[in-house]
C-alpha cells in the first residue's frame, strides 16, 4: 500500500479558507460512491465531475491546493449542481453536502463572477422594493394571458428559449381551477371562531419573496388552514426573503444579512413556531444555525430560530388536520427535494392530502428525484434543467391526474412551466390550497357551503 | 504530471462518442484519480464515456491503435484499486451504457449493458417476480460490469453463490476493439471451454464486458431475520460454525464487532444494536414460509448455545430493512470515526474464524491500530477495517505491517488474500503468498491470450509487472 | 484403430508430472481416463499415445465437515465419497449419467452437474481448488479450499469441463452440502411430449424452485410414454408446501414416485449408453420445438432433457452424419447448439463435436497451448 499524502498549504483563496474550516465536513466522505445513483445530473451526464462524490472531490482538491478555485472545472461543475441534496440521505457517512455546496459556490463566485442573469436575479430578490416591482409586472403578464401565450409561441431554442421558459414559469403560477369551482377568485371571509380548535400555539408565517409575489394565495391558504386547526397566526412585519436563493447561488454575504434580519424580527415577535410553505425556504431557515455558525452571539439566536421553523405540512400533520368537505379530484404528488432530502419530510404532505375527502393521490414515478427547478436552475441551465424537467413532466403526465400537487413554489413553477409548454391540461396546486378549498366548502370560514357539482 | 492526449486523438475520440463525453481537462481528470480505495491516486490522460457497444469497440480500437492503455471503470466503488488509472492510460467508463436491454421472464434471463446498477436490475425484474441474486453491500451503486470484473459477492451469496454463478453469457470488447460473444444461455456447446467463467473476475485485464447476460431467480416467499447479540467476537464466531455445520442453510450470516456497532449506531443508519455488545450476528433465512420458523428456531438455539446474550427476531419488513441497513452501510459510517480507512478482505475456512478473529485483535493491539470488523461470516469472508490517519507516517507504516501480518495469518490457516474485492493494485504484493511462480506465469499467459498487447488495465492483479503508477 | 501404446496408473501428482514430461520429450500423446466409460477421445489416432488412468490416485485428503469442504484425489469414486460424506449427513449434489461409476476428477473434467444444478448450482461453481498437471508436466495448484476466492484470474474455470484437454486433474477440493431431510420425486406421465413440455415450462416459471426437472422418453424402458420428474428437497413442511404451490401453478397433480431412485437412475442413464449421443442446448422456451426437430429428423429416439436448462441428451441410434447435420441446422435455427459424441465403435460418424464461432475457436486454441504447449493431450481434444 502506498498512500499518496496531500501537500499541505497552498491554500490561497478565501474558500480555500472557508472550506478549510469545513475540513471536518469534507473528511467523512469515504469515496464510497453511494451517492452517485441519487444524483440527477450524474444520472443524465455520466461524468463523475457532475456527481456528488466528484464535486466533493473537486472541493477537496481546492482545499488541498491542488485545484484552482477559479478553474473552469470547479466553476462549471459546482454551478451545475441542482442543490437538490438527494445525495445526503443516501450517504452512509452523513456528509453535509448542502452546506459544503454553499461554501463552494461562495468560493467559486468570489473567483469568477457568476453569469449576469444570476447576479441580476439575486440582486433583485434581495431588495424588497425591486422584487415587488418585478412580481407586479409578472402578475400583469400572467393576468393578461400574455405569459401563457409567449410560453407557447416563442421558439424552444436559441436566445429566446430562456425567455420562453421564464414566461411559462410565470404562466404556471396561476391558480388551478379545481373541479367544482367556477372561479378561483374571491375566496373566503375570515375563519369563523367556532372553526378554530384552540391549540393555543402562536405561529408566524414566512411570507417569502416569490411566495408573496406570485403565490399570495398560498400564503392566504396557509394562514387560514392553520387558524382552522387552532393556531394563532401572528403577523410579523419586517421579515424578509429567507436568503435560500442567495446561499445556493454562492452569495453567502447577502444570505447572512437576510438571515440576520429574519432571526431578529421573528424572535422579537415571540412566536412559538415559524411556519413555512416553501420547502426551499424552510430548509434554509432550519439551517440558519449553520449559516451563521461563525457569527458569535447571532449563532445561538439563529439556532433558536431554526429550531422553531416548521413546514406547513409538518404542523398540520402533527395536529392531524381536521377534515373538511370533499374536493373531488385526483392529484399527482411529487416530493420537493428541499422537503424530502433537506428536511427529511416525506409523509406529512401526503397526510395533509389524505385529510381531504375526495382527493385521490397518485405518487408519481421517481417522485424523489429533483424536477430540475431548484431555484433559478431552470433559467440558468436551460439545457440540463430542461431535460430533467421534461422527465418529471412525463412522469406527472403518466399518472393522468387532474393536477400535480407539490408543496414548494420552485417546483410548482418548474413543473407547471413544463406542463404549460407541453400544452398539458394538468393544473398545479400546493396541498394547503386544496385543504383550504375543502375547509371553505365545509363552511369553516363562515361562508355558506357553496359546493357545486363539477360541470 | 499527466501527459495530455494529442489533439488529434482527442478529436477522434470526440468524433466517436461525442465531444461532451471525452474529458481531457487535467482539472477534471482529478475526479477520476481514485476508486473506492483512496489510498492511491493517479489521474489518467483522459476519460471517455461511450454510449454503446459499437462506440466502446471503436474507442478501444483507436486507443490500442495508438498504443494507449485502457482502464475500464464502472461506478468506481472497487476497494482494491482495480479502476485506478495509469499516468499514460485512458479511463473508459461505462456510466452511459446503463440500459437494461432485455428481461426474459420465461427463461429467467436478463441482458444488460455493463453500466447498469446492480440494484436497478432487481428493481426492474421484481414486477416479474424475479430478482438478481448477488447483492454486494454496494449494490445500490456498483455496476454489473464491475461485478463481473470482480466476481463480486455479497451477504446472500452464502446461500446463492457469487456473480460467476449467474453470468451466462457475455459480449466483450477485446484487444484492438474486437467484439466477441462468449457463452450464452441455451447455446452451450458441450465440452467447450468455459470462457465466460474465465472472463468473470478478470478485473478489467482481459477486455471490457459490453453486454452481460445473467440468470434471475424467483423472489422468495418469506424471510426471517435474526440478530444475535454476543459478548465477544469469539463467541459469535462459534455460533457461526455451529449454524453452518448443523445442516441449516441460511441465506446470510453477517457479523459486526463492537467498533462497527458504535459507528453505525451513531449514524443515520442506526439499526438498534446495543452499543456495549462485543459482536452482533445478522442471520437470515429465506424461502418457503412453511419451513422458516423452525430454521430460525434452530439457529437461535445455536446462538444461545454459543453464549448469546440475546437473540432478536425481525418480523416486519421495516425492522428487517433497518437491521440490514446498519450492516450494509457500515463501511460508510466509518468515515465518521477516523480520517482514513483501509478495508481489508480475506477468506478463511469457516471453522477457523474464532481463532483468526482473536489473532486479528491481537495484531491490531500490537500495532496500536483500531480495527473494526464487519463481514460475511457465513462464508468465512473477513473484512478487518483498519482505521488510521494517513498524515501520520508512522501509523501508515504500522497499517502496512499489520495488513501483511493479517494476510499471512489467513493464508496460514488455509485461507486466501481476497474473497471478493479482488487484487487490483492493492493486493498484488500478496499474490505470492498464495500462488507459486508457475501459477502466476500461467495467469500472465492467459492474460496474454485475451490481451496480447497488454493494453487492458496494466499493472493490476499480477505482481512484478512494473506499473506506471508506482 | 486407436493406437494406445500403454496404460499407466500413476499414484501421485509427481508421478503424473514425470509421465507428462516423458511423454512431451518422446512426442507421445496422453489420454486421461478415469472410469473409462466416458472416454470418447482418440477417434482418429494415427500417432501413438498412452492412456493415463487415474484409478490409483485415490483417497480423501482433507474433509472438514464443519467447513462443508472436501479435498480428495482425482481418482476417488463418487460412491466412496458418498459414504464418507453420508456419515456426516452431507453429500455432493450432482447427478450426471452414470454418476455411481464416476470419479471426482472425471466428473470435474466433464463439468457435468446433471439436472440438480437447478437447485444447487453448477459443479463449476463448487469446485474450490484443483491440482492439475499440464501437458508439459507443470503442476498448477488453482483456487484454494475456501468458498470465496478471487485472488487472481480464475483459471480453474477453464479446467473444469475441459475434458482433459488442458491437463490431468490430480486432486480436487469441492464444496459439500447438507443432505436434505426430505428428497421427494414427483412424476407426471403422459403420451404427449408436447403436453409434458408445457408443464415443464410452467415448472420453470413457478414461484418455487424444485431442485431438478427432467423430461424423459421413453419413461422407463421398455415401457412407452414419457414422464416429467420433478424433485423437491427440504424439510417436510417446506416440501409439502412447495408441492402444493407447484401443482397449483402448473394446474396438474403429480404422483409421488414410489421407486424414486430407480426412476431417476434410468432417466439419467438410459441415453448415455448410446453409440451416438447428441446433446443439444437451447433456451428452455425452445425445448419443445427442439424436441419436435429431433423427432422430425431422427424419429422417436430416446431422450432425457433437463427442462430448466434447455439441455437434452438424445440417443441417436442409427443416425448418420447427414441426419446429424440436418438436426444441427434445425437446432441452430432455434438459437441453440448441438454436440455429437460417439463411442469408439461408432467413431466413423462424421459431424462429431460441435461448431464454434471462429474467433472463439481461435481463443480456445490459444488457451489450450498455454496449458499444453506441445499438444501432448491431443487425444482428448474433440
Ligand atoms: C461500501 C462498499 C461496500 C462493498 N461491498 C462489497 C460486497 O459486499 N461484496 C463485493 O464483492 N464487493 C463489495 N464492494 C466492492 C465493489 O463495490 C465491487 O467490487 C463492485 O463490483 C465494483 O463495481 P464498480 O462498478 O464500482 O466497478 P469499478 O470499481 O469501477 O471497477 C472495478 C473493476 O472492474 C473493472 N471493470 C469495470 N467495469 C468493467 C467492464 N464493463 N468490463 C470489464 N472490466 C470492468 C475495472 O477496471 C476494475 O478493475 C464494496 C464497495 C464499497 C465501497
Ligand atoms: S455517499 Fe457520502 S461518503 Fe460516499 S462518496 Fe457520496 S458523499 Fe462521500
Ligand atoms: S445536490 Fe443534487 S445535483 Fe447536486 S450533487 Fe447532490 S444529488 Fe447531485
Amino acid at each position: 500500500m502506498s498512500a499518496v499524502s496531500v501537500p499541505p498549504g497552498g491554500v490561497t483563496s478565501r474558500l480555500a479558507q472557508e472550506l478549510e474550516v469545513q475540513r471536518e465536513r469534507l473528511l467523512p466522505c469515504v469515496h464510497c460512491g453511494f451517492c452517485l445513483p441519487a444524483c440527477p445530473t450524474y444520472n443524465r451526464l455520466g461524468d463523475e465531475n457532475d456527481s456528488p462524490r466528484g464535486r466533493l472531490h473537486l472541493m477537496k482538491a481546492v482545499v488541498e491546493g491542488r485545484l484552482d478555485p477559479a478553474s473552469d472545472a470547479f466553476h462549471t461543475h459546482i454551478d451545475r449542481c441542482l442543490g437538490c441534496r438527494a445525495c445526503e440521505p443516501v450517504c452512509p457517512s452523513g456528509v453535509e453536502y448542502g452546506t459544503l455546496l454553499e461554501l463552494a459556490r461562495h468560493t467559486a463566485a468570489e473567483h469568477r463572477p457568476q453569469g449576469r442573469l444570476t447576479r441580476m436575479l439575486l440582486f433583485v430578490m434581495a431588495s424588497r422594493a425591486l422584487r415587488s416591482l418585478l412580481f407586479a409586472g409578472g402578475r400583469v403578464l400572467r393576468a393578461s394571458g400574455l405569459a401563457a401565450l409567449g410560453a407557447r409561441a416563442l421558439p424552444s431554442a436559441g436566445v429566446l428559449r430562456s425567455a420562453r421558459f421564464g414566461l411559462a414559469m410565470l404562466a404556471a403560477t396561476a391558480a388551478w381551477r379545481m373541479p367544482g369551482v367556477r372561479s378561483s377568485r374571491g375566496v373566503a371571509a375570515p375563519v369563523s371562531d367556532d372553526a378554530k380548535r384552540g391549540t393555543g400555539r402562536r405561529v408566524a408565517v414566512l411570507t417569502g419573496c416569490v411566495q408573496e409575489g406570485l403565490y399570495g394565495r398560498v400564503n392566504q391558504s396557509t394562514m387560514r388552514t392553520l387558524e382552522a386547526n387552532g393556531f394563532e397566526v401572528v403577523e410579523v412585519k419586517g421579515q424578509d426573503c429567507c436568503g435560500a436563493l442567495h446561499a445556493h447561488g454562492g452569495d453567502l454575504d447577502r444570505a447572512r444579512a437576510l438571515a440576520k434580519t429574519n432571526v431578529e424580527v421573528f424572535l422579537a415577535s415571540g412566536v412559538d413556531l415559524v411556519v413555512v410553505n416553501a420547502a426551499g425556504c424552510g430548509a434554509a431557515m432550519k439551517e440558519y444555525g449553520t449559516l451563521l455558525e461563525s457569527d458569535g452571539d447571532d449563532h445561538a439566536r439563529a439556532r433558536d430560530l431554526a429550531s422553531r421553523v416548521r413546514d406547513v405540512t409538518e404542523v398540520l400533520a402533527e395536529v392531524g388536520p381536521r377534515r373538511g368537505a370533499a374536493v373531488e379530484c385526483s392529484v399527482a404528488y411529487d416530493h420537493p427535494c428541499h422537503l424530502l432530502h433537506a428536511q427529511r419530510i416525506s409523509r406529512p404532505p401526503l397526510q395533509v392530502l389524505d385529510a381531504i375527502p375526495g382527493v385521490e393521490v397518485r405518487v408519481i414515478a421517481n417522485a424523489e428525484e429533483c424536477c430540475g427547478g431548484a431555484g433559478i436552475y431552470g433559467i440558468t441551465h436551460p439545457d440540463l434543467g430542461g431535460r430533467i424537467g421534461a422527465d418529471k413532466v412525463a412522469a406527472v403526465r403518466a399518472v393522468g391526474a387532474d393536477a400535480v400537487a407539490t408543496p414548494n413554489p420552485g417546483c410548482m413553477m418548474q413543473i407547471g412551466a413544463g406542463l404549460v409548454m407541453d400544452g398539458a391540461p394538468e393544473g398545479v396546486v400546493h396541498p394547503v390550497e386544496l385543504l383550504d378549498e375543502s375547509y371553505r366548502r365545509a363552511g369553516y370560514y363562515g361562508e355558506p357551503s357553496t359546493q357545486r357539482s363539477p360541470g | 504530471m499527466t501527459r495530455s492526449l494529442t489533439a488529434a486523438v482527442a478529436r477522434a475520440l470526440g468524433d466517436i462518442v461525442g465531444r461532451d463525453h471525452v474529458i481531457t481537462d487535467p482539472d477534471r481528470l482529478v475526479v477520476y484519480e481514485s476508486d473506492g480505495l483512496t489510498a492511491y491516486r493517479v489521474a489518467p490522460r483522459a476519460v471517455v464515456l461511450p454510449g454503446s457497444t459499437e462506440e466502446l469497440a471503436a474507442v478501444v480500437r483507436l486507443l490500442h491503435g495508438e498504443g494507449i492503455a485502457v482502464i475500464p471503470r464502472g461506478a468506481g466503488t472497487g476497494l482494491s484499486g482495480g479502476a485506478l488509472p495509469t499516468l499514460d492510460g485512458v479511463v473508459v467508463g461505462t456510466a452511459r451504457m446503463n440500459r437494461i436491454l432485455e428481461i426474459d421472464p420465461v427463461n429467467r434471463l436478463a441482458r444488460v449493458q455493463p453500466g447498469v446498477i446492480n440494484a436497478r436490475l432487481t428493481e426492474a425484474t421484481r414486477p416479474h417476480g424475479l430478482y438478481y441474486a448477488p447483492d454486494p453491500s454496494s449494490q445500490s451503486t456498483c455496476t454489473l460490469g464491475g461485478n463481473v470484473a470482480e466476481n463480486s459477492g455479497g451477504p446472500h451469496c452464502l446461500k446463492y453463490g457469487v456473480t460467476t454463478r449467474y453470468v451466462t453469457g457475455l459480449k466483450v470488447v477485446l484487444a484492438g476493439g474486437e467484439i466477441m460473444e462468449l457463452g450464452g444461455a441455451g447455446r452451450t456447446a458441450d465440452g467447450s471451454l468455459d470462457l465466460v467463467g474465465l472472463f468473470v473476475g478478470s478485473e478489467g485485464c482481459f477486455g471490457i464486458a459490453a453486454e452481460i447476460e445473467v440468470r434471475l431467480l424467483p423472489l422468495t416467499e418469506g424471510v426471517r431475520t435474526l440478530l444475535g447479540i454476543f459478548e465477544t467476537m469469539e463467541a459469535a464466531g462459534h455460533a457461526v460454525t455451529a449454524i453452518i455445520s448443523s445442516g441449516l442453510v441460511p441465506a446470510a450470516v453477517e457479523i459486526v464487532d463492537n467498533a462497527t456497532i458504535r459507528a453505525v449506531e451513531a449514524s443515520v443508519y442506526a439499526g438498534g444494536y446495543p452499543v456495549d455488545a462485543g459482536a452482533a450476528l445478522v442471520i437470515e433465512f429465506d424461502g418457503t414460509e412453511a419451513g422458516l420458523d423452525s430454521e430460525a428456531d434452530a439457529a437461535e438455539a445455536c446462538c444461545h448455545a454459543a453464549g448469546a446474550r440475546e437473540v432478536r427476531r425481525a418480523t416486519e419488513a421495516s425492522q428487517r430493512a433497518k437491521l440490514w441497513n446498519g450492516r450494509k452501510k457500515a463501511f460508510g459510517t466509518m468515515g465518521r470515526i477516523a480520517p482514513d480507512l483501509l478495508v481489508q478482505d480475506a477468506t478463511v475456512p469457516r471453522t477457523r474464524l474464532p481463532e483468526v478473529l482473536a489473532s486479528i485483535t491481537e495484531i491490531g493491539e500490537r500495532y496500536r491500530l483500531r480495527v473494526a470488523n464487519v463481514f460475511h461470516a457465513g462464508d468465512g469472508n473477513l473484512h478487518p477495517n483498519i482505521l488510521f490517519d494517513r498524515n501520520d507516517p508512522d501509523e501508515l507504516h504500522r497499517v502496512e505491517q499489520a495488513s501483511l501480518e493479517i494476510m499471512k495469518l489467513c493464508v496460514a490457516v488455509g485461507g486466501t488474500i481476497t474473497g471478493e474485492h479482488g487484487v487490483g493494485v492493492d493486493k498484488r504484493g500478496y499474490m505470492k503468498l498464495v500462488h507459486g511462480p508457475d501459477e502466476l506465469a500461467a495467469m500472465a499467459e492467459v492474460k496474454r491470450v485475451f490481451d496480447p498487447t497488454g493494453l487492458f488495465n496494466p499493472g493490476k492483479v499480477l505482481p512484478d509487472v512494473e506499473a506506471a503508477h508506482r | 484403430m486407436s493406437v494406445a501404446a500403454s496404460v499407466v496408473h500413476p499414484t501421485s501428482t509427481e508421478e503424473v508430472a514425470v509421465t507428462m514430461r516423458a511423454a512431451t520429450a518422446d512426442g507421445v500423446g496422453v489420454a486421461v481416463v478415469a472410469s473409462g466409460r466416458r472416454f470418447h477421445g482418440a477417434r482418429s489416432a494415427e500417432r501413438p499415445f498412452l492412456v493415463m488412468c487415474t484409478d490409483r490416485l485415490t483417497g480423501t485428503e482433507i474433509y472438514e465437515p464443519a467447513d462443508l469442504t472436501l479435498t480428495a484425489k482425482a481418482g476417488t469414486r463418487l460412491t466412496t465419497l458418498a459414504v464418507e460424506l453420508g456419515a456426516q449427513k452431507q453429500w455432493l449434489p450432482y447427478d450426471p449419467p452414470h454418476v455411481e461409476e464416476r470419479t471426482l476428477g472425471g466428473l470435474v473434467s466433464t463439468g457435468e452437474s446433471g439436472p440438480l444444478w437447478m437447485g444447487y448450482g453448477e459443479l463449476r461453481n463448487h469446485v474450490l481448488g484443483l491440482t492439475v498437471v499440464c501437458g508439459d508436466g507443470r503442476v498448477l495448484k488453482l483456487g484454494g479450499r475456501v468458498v470465496k476466492n478471487v485472488a487472481g484470474f480464475d483459471l480453474l474455470k477453464a479446467v473444469v469441463g475441459a475434458r482433459g484437454r488442458l491437463g490431468v486433474i490430480t486432486s480436487v477440493c469441492v464444496r459439500a452440502f447438507p443432505r436434505p431431510a426430505v428428497d421427494r420425486v414427483l412424476v407426471l406421465r403422459g403420451d404427449s411430449v408436447a403436453a409434458l413440455v408445457a408443464v415443464a415450462r410452467a415448472v420453470g416459471t413457478a414461484p418455487v424452485m424444485p431442485v431438478s426437472s427432467v423430461l424423459v422418453a421413453p419413461a422407463r424402458a421398455p415401457s412407452a410414454g414419457a414422464a416429467l420428474l420433478v424433485r423437491l428437497h427440504g424439510a417436510e413442511p417446506t416440501v409439502d408446501a412447495d408441492q402444493k404451490t407447484l401443482e397449483r401453478h402448473c394446474g396438474v397433480s403429480f404422483e409421488r414416485a414410489a421407486d424414486a431412485v430407480g426412476l431417476l437412475a434410468s432417466a439419467r442413464d438410459h441415453v448415455a449408453d448410446a453409440e451416438v449421443e447428441l446433446t443439444l442446448s437451447v433456451l428452455p422456451s425452445r425445448l419443445g420445438d427442439s424436441l419436435v426437430a429431433v423427432r422430425d429428423v431422427l424419429g422417436d429416439v430416446p431422450f432425457a432433457a433437463d427442462t430448466y436448462k434447455g439441455f437434452a441428451r438424445v440417443a441417436a441410434g442409427e443416425s448418420d452424419s447427414e441426419a446429424t447435420s440436418r438436426l444441427r441446422t434445425r437446432i441452430e435455427s432455434l438459437g441453440g447448439a448441438l454436440t455429437a459424441r460417439a463411442t469408439d465403435r461408432a467413431r466413423d460418424v462424421a459431424g462429431l463435436g460441435s461448431r464454434m464461432a471462429p474467433s472463439a475457436a481461435a481463443l480456445t486454441q490459444r488457451l489450450e497451448s498455454v496449458f499444453d504447449p506441445k499438444g501432448v493431450l491431443w487425444p482428448c481434444r474433440p
